[in-house]
C-alpha cells in the first residue's frame, strides 16, 4: 500500500536507521538519568570527605587554638595524620582499633547466628504470614533508639529485671554486673540495635532464590542438610554480603551504644575516640585524621565486597 | 609580629598566603619568628592571647573597632533576646519575667562545649546577646573580638558579686565579663554504701570495695587535676609532661582497681544508686537531691571536698557578644542575673550558685536550698581564693592533657 511496501529494501535500513536514533538517544539518556545520584552522591559524600580530609591536613588557629580546616591541598600539613596513624599502628590507639574489630567481627557473627534463621523461616515457610511476621519482626525499631536503650539500662540494673529472671531460675548465682563497663553487653546491644538491617537484605535474597533448584537438589538425592549447604547457602552468599556491610559499616562507628551501655574505658571503640576529639577540646585535626583512617580501613573492606560481588555475579550471568 | 593573626583567618586566602611567604622569608632570614612550623601559622609561642593566672592577672585588651555602648541609652523593646548557654543552666521561670518586665522573648540557644560555642558566635550571621563563657576561654574570644566591652553604668548590681570577681585576674576591671556561678570539683558518694570517707577522699574512687560503681568526670581537665591533687600537685595547669603522664597513669590505675566509668551525669546515678562513688560539680550532689526515688531521703548524698581547700574551683561569667542585636537590653539581662533575689531563684533551679556574697552557706541552708550535710558543697570566697582553677593551657600543653586522656579512654 505504501511506498515501503512496494520497496521492502527500505524498511530494515529504516529500522536499523531507528534503532540507532533510538541507542544515540538511549547513549545521552542514560547519563542524564544519572545526575541525580552523582549530584547527591558529590554534595553528601565528596564534599564532606573533602571537608573532613581540610580538617584533617589542616593547620591551628593562633588565637583560638582550634584546627582551621585549609581547603587549598598545596598547603595541606600531614603531620597530625602521621602522628594518628603511627598511634594506630603502634601506640595507644592500635587497642581501641583492635578492640572495635573484634566487637564488630563477634557482633556480626552473633547477628548471622540470630538473624539467619529468622530471615530463612520468613522466607521459606512464613507462608502468607511473611509480611506480618516481617513487620512484627521490624515493629521494636518503630521504637527511637534512645528510648529502647533506656529501657534496656532500668532491665539490666544490679537489680533489674534481667538478673531477677536469671537467679530465679538459678541461671546466675549473683547478680551479673551488666552495665559495669561489660564488654558482653556492648556487644549485644550492638547486635540488638542493627539486627534487623542484617535480616532485611538477606531475607530479600533468601526469598528470590528459585525453588525449582531446591526441588532439583532433592531430586538429585541431597538431604535437606545437603541443599541447604549446597544450594541455598551459596545462592545466599550475596545477600549475607550485604548484610554485613550494612551492618557493619555503623557499628564500626558507632559510639553511643557504649556511651549508654558501658561508660567504661575498657570498652571503649574507636567512634568513642573520634567523639572525644571530635567534640570537645581543640584538637579536631586528630578526629578527622581517625575518621579518615577509619574511613579507608572500610573502603578496603568495601572494595574486597564489591570485587567479590563482581566475581559471583559473573558465572551467573 | 607586624601582622595581626586575625588578618590571615578571615576566610581570604590570599592574605594568609601573604603570611605564609613572609613566614617563609622570615625563616630564610634566620629570625626564627616562623622556623620550624613549615612555613604554616601554628605559631603557638606568639599566640596574642596571654595566660591569666590569679598570680598573673590579666587586663584583657580593648579594640578600636568594637566599642563599649553609650550611657543612659533605653533598652531594646519587641522581638528576641538570644540567649547563648550550655542546657539547664538558667531557670525557665527568670527568662520568662525578664521578658515579661522588657516586652521581649527570651530565647536560649545551647551549646554542650565552649569549642562549639566559639565556632559558632565565628560564624557570619549568627548574632547572640548574651554567652556564658568559661574563664579558661575568655582570653581567646575577646582577642578574637568576639565580645563587646561592658558599660558599667548599666551595671549596678556587679557590687553584689564576690569582693574578688568585682575585678577578677582573668578579666580585670570586668572589661568583658560579669561573675555567674560558682563551684567546686570533689567527690560525691552515697552515704548507705559508704561507711567512711578517708582523709583524703579522692581515695573514695580508688577504692575496690565499690567496684564497678565508680565514676570519674568525662572531662580531661576535671579528671587528670583529680590524679594530680591525689599525687600532691597542686598545679592544675601544668605542661610538665612528665606530671601529666603519672596523672594518666594513675588514671589508668582506676581501670583495674574499680573497673572505673566515665560520665558527667553524677546527680542521677548518684541518685538512682547506680554510682556509689562519682567525682562530681559541687552544683551536681546539690541537683542529685531532686533525682532521687521517692521513697529515699537526700541523706543518701554525701560530697567530700578537700579540708585544706586545695581542691579544684571554677567560676563561670557572663559576657555580649560582639555581634549582638540588643546590647543594651542584654546588659539590663546581666545586671538582673546579678540581683540578689534573681540569682537566688536562678540558683533554685540550677543547682549551680552564684557568685554573690548574699549567697552564703548559711543563708543557703536555712533557706533550704541545701540540706545541712551537704553544706561542703556550698563554695565561699574564702574556698575560692584558697581553691585551685583550671585555667587556659598553651595550645600544645592543651595537646598534652587530650592526649593523655585520650589514651585513658581508650582502655590501653
Amino acid at each position: 500500500m505504501t511506498a515501503l511496501d512496494q520497496r521492502p529494501d527500505l524498511a530494515p535500513a529504516a529500522t536499523d536507521q531507528r534503532r540507532r536514533r533510538a541507542r544515540g538517544l538511549g547513549g545521552a539518556l542514560w547519563p542524564l538519568l544519572a545526575t541525580p545520584g552523582t549530584l547527591w552522591l558529590l554534595a553528601f559524600f565528596v564534599l564532606p570527605f573533602y571537608a573532613i580530609a581540610a580538617v584533617a591536613f589542616g593547620y591551628r588557629d593562633p588565637i583560638f587554638g582550634s584546627t582551621v580546616p585549609e581547603w587549598d591541598p598545596r598547603y595541606w600539613s600531614f603531620d597530625v595524620f602521621l602522628d594518628v596513624l603511627n598511634r594506630s599502628l603502634f601506640g595507644d590507639l592500635r587497642a581501641v582499633f583492635l578492640r572495635t574489630l573484634v566487637f564488630v567481627v563477634v557482633a556480626l557473627a552473633l547477628c548471622m547466628l540470630a538473624g539467619y534463621p529468622v530471615a530463612y523461616y520468613l522466607a521459606r515457610f512464613a507462608g502468607r504470614r511473611r509480611g506480618l511476621l516481617l513487620a512484627l519482626i521490624l515493629a521494636p525499631w518503630w521504637i527511637n533508639y534512645l528510648t529502647r536503650m533506656l529501657a534496656w539500662l532500668s532491665l539490666l540494673q544490679d537489680d533489674g529485671y534481667v538478673n531477677k529472671v536469671l537467679m530465679a531460675f538459678n541461671i546466675v548465682r549473683a547478680p551479673v554486673s551488666w552495665l559495669s563497663g561489660n564488654p558482653y553487653t556492648v556487644v549485644l546491644a550492638l547486635v540488638y540495635g542493627y539486627v534487623p538491617f542484617f535480616i532485611v537484605p538477606l531475607f530479600a535474597t533468601l526469598d528470590r532464590i528459585d525453588e525449582r533448584l531446591l526441588d532439583a537438589s532433592h531430586d538429585l538425592g541431597s538431604g535437606r542438610v545437603g541443599t541447604f549447604l549446597r544450594v541455598t547457602l551459596p545462592l545466599s552468599a550475596p545477600g549475607l554480603a550485604t548484610a554485613t556491610v550494612v551492618t557493619a559499616l555503623p557499628m564500626f562507628g558507632d559510639y553511643y551504644t557504649n556511651t549508654l551501655v558501658s561508660g567504661s574505658p575498657t570498652t571503649s571503640m574507636i567512634g568513642n575516640e573520634i567523639e572525644l576529639y571530635l567534640l570537645g577540646g581543640s584538637r579536631k585535626d586528630v578526629g578527622a585524621s581517625l575518621v579518615l583512617l577509619l574511613s579507608a580501613l572500610l573502603m578496603a573492606m568495601m572494595a574486597y565486597y564489591l570485587i567479590s560481588s563482581l566475581r559471583s555475579d559473573r558465572p551467573a550471568s | 609580629m607586624t601582622l595581626h593573626p586575625r588578618e590571615g583567618l578571615g576566610g581570604s586566602l590570599l592574605s594568609r598566603r601573604r603570611l605564609l611567604q613572609l613566614g617563609a622569608l622570615a625563616a630564610a632570614a634566620g629570625t626564627g619568628a616562623l622556623a620550624g612550623c613549615s612555613g604554616r601559622p601554628t605559631t603557638t609561642a606568639e599566640s596574642p592571647v596571654r595566660l591569666s593566672r590569679p598570680d598573673n592577672p590579666v587586663r584583657l585588651p580593648r579594640f578600636d573597632d568594637v566599642p563599649a555602648i553609650a550611657d543612659g541609652l533605653q533598652p531594646e523593646t519587641g522581638g528576641t533576646l538570644k540567649v547563648f548557654n550550655y542546657p539547664e543552666y538558667l531557670s525557665p521561670d527568670v527568662l520568662t519575667a525578664f521578658g515579661k518586665q522588657y516586652g521581649v522573648d527570651v530565647e536560649v540557644t545551647t551549646f554542650t562545649t565552649q569549642e562549639e560555642a566559639i565556632a559558632k558566635l565565628r560564624t557570619a550571621g549568627i548574632a547572640f546577646d548574651v554567652y556564658f563563657p568559661t574563664v579558661d576561654i575568655i582570653g581567646k574570644v575577646v582577642a578574637g573580638k568576639l565580645l563587646q566591652p561592658l558599660n558599667h553604668s548599666y551595671l549596678p548590681n556587679l557590687g553584689n558579686a564576690w569582693p574578688q570577681l568585682r575585678d577578677p585576674f582573668y578579666d580585670q576591671g570586668s572589661q568583658y565579663s560579669v561573675p555567674y556561678a560558682a563551684f567546686t570539683t570533689g567527690v560525691g558518694y552515697r552515704t548507705d554504701v559508704v561507711s567512711s570517707v578517708p582523709p583524703r577522699g579522692w581515695d573514695l574512687l580508688f577504692d575496690s570495695v565499690y567496684k564497678g560503681k565508680v565514676y570519674i568526670l568525662d572531662d580531661p581537665r576535671e579528671a587528670i587535676s583529680m590524679a594530680l591533687l591525689r599525687a600532691g600537685q597542686t598545679d592544675l595547669n601544668t605542661e610538665d609532661s612528665a606530671l601529666i603522664r603519672a596523672a594518666g597513669q594513675m588514671l589508668a590505675s582506676l581501670i583495674d582497681a574499680v573497673n572505673v566509668k566515665v560520665g558527667i551525669t553524677g546527680y542521677q546515678l548518684l541518685a538512682d544508686g547506680q554510682a556509689s562513688v562519682h567525682q562530681v560539680w559541687s552544683g551536681d550532689i546539690i541537683n542529685a537531691q531532686y533525682y532521687l526515688p521517692e521513697d529515699v531521703g537526700n541523706e543518701v548524698l554525701g560530697y567530700w571536698y578537700p579540708q585544706d581547700l586545695k581542691g579544684p574551683v571554677g567560676t563561670d561569667t557572663i559576657a555580649i557578644p560582639a555581634s549582638a542585636d540588643k546590647p543594651v537590653l542584654a546588659h539590663v539581662f546581666l545586671n538582673h542575673l546579678l540581683d540578689n533575689d534573681v540569682a537566688m531563684e536562678n540558683f533554685s533551679y540550677t543547682g549551680y550558685q552564684p557568685a554573690l556574697t548574699v549567697a552564703t552557706p548559711e543563708r543557703l541552708v536555712a533557706d533550704e536550698y541545701v540540706p545541712e550535710h551537704l553544706v561542703a558543697a556550698v563554695i565561699t570566697p574564702d574556698h575560692y581564693s584558697k581553691g585551685l582553677q583550671e585555667l587556659q593551657l598553651s595550645a600544645d600543653g592543651d595537646a598534652l592533657w587530650l592526649d593523655e586522656w585520650a589514651k585513658f579512654r581508650a582502655g590501653s
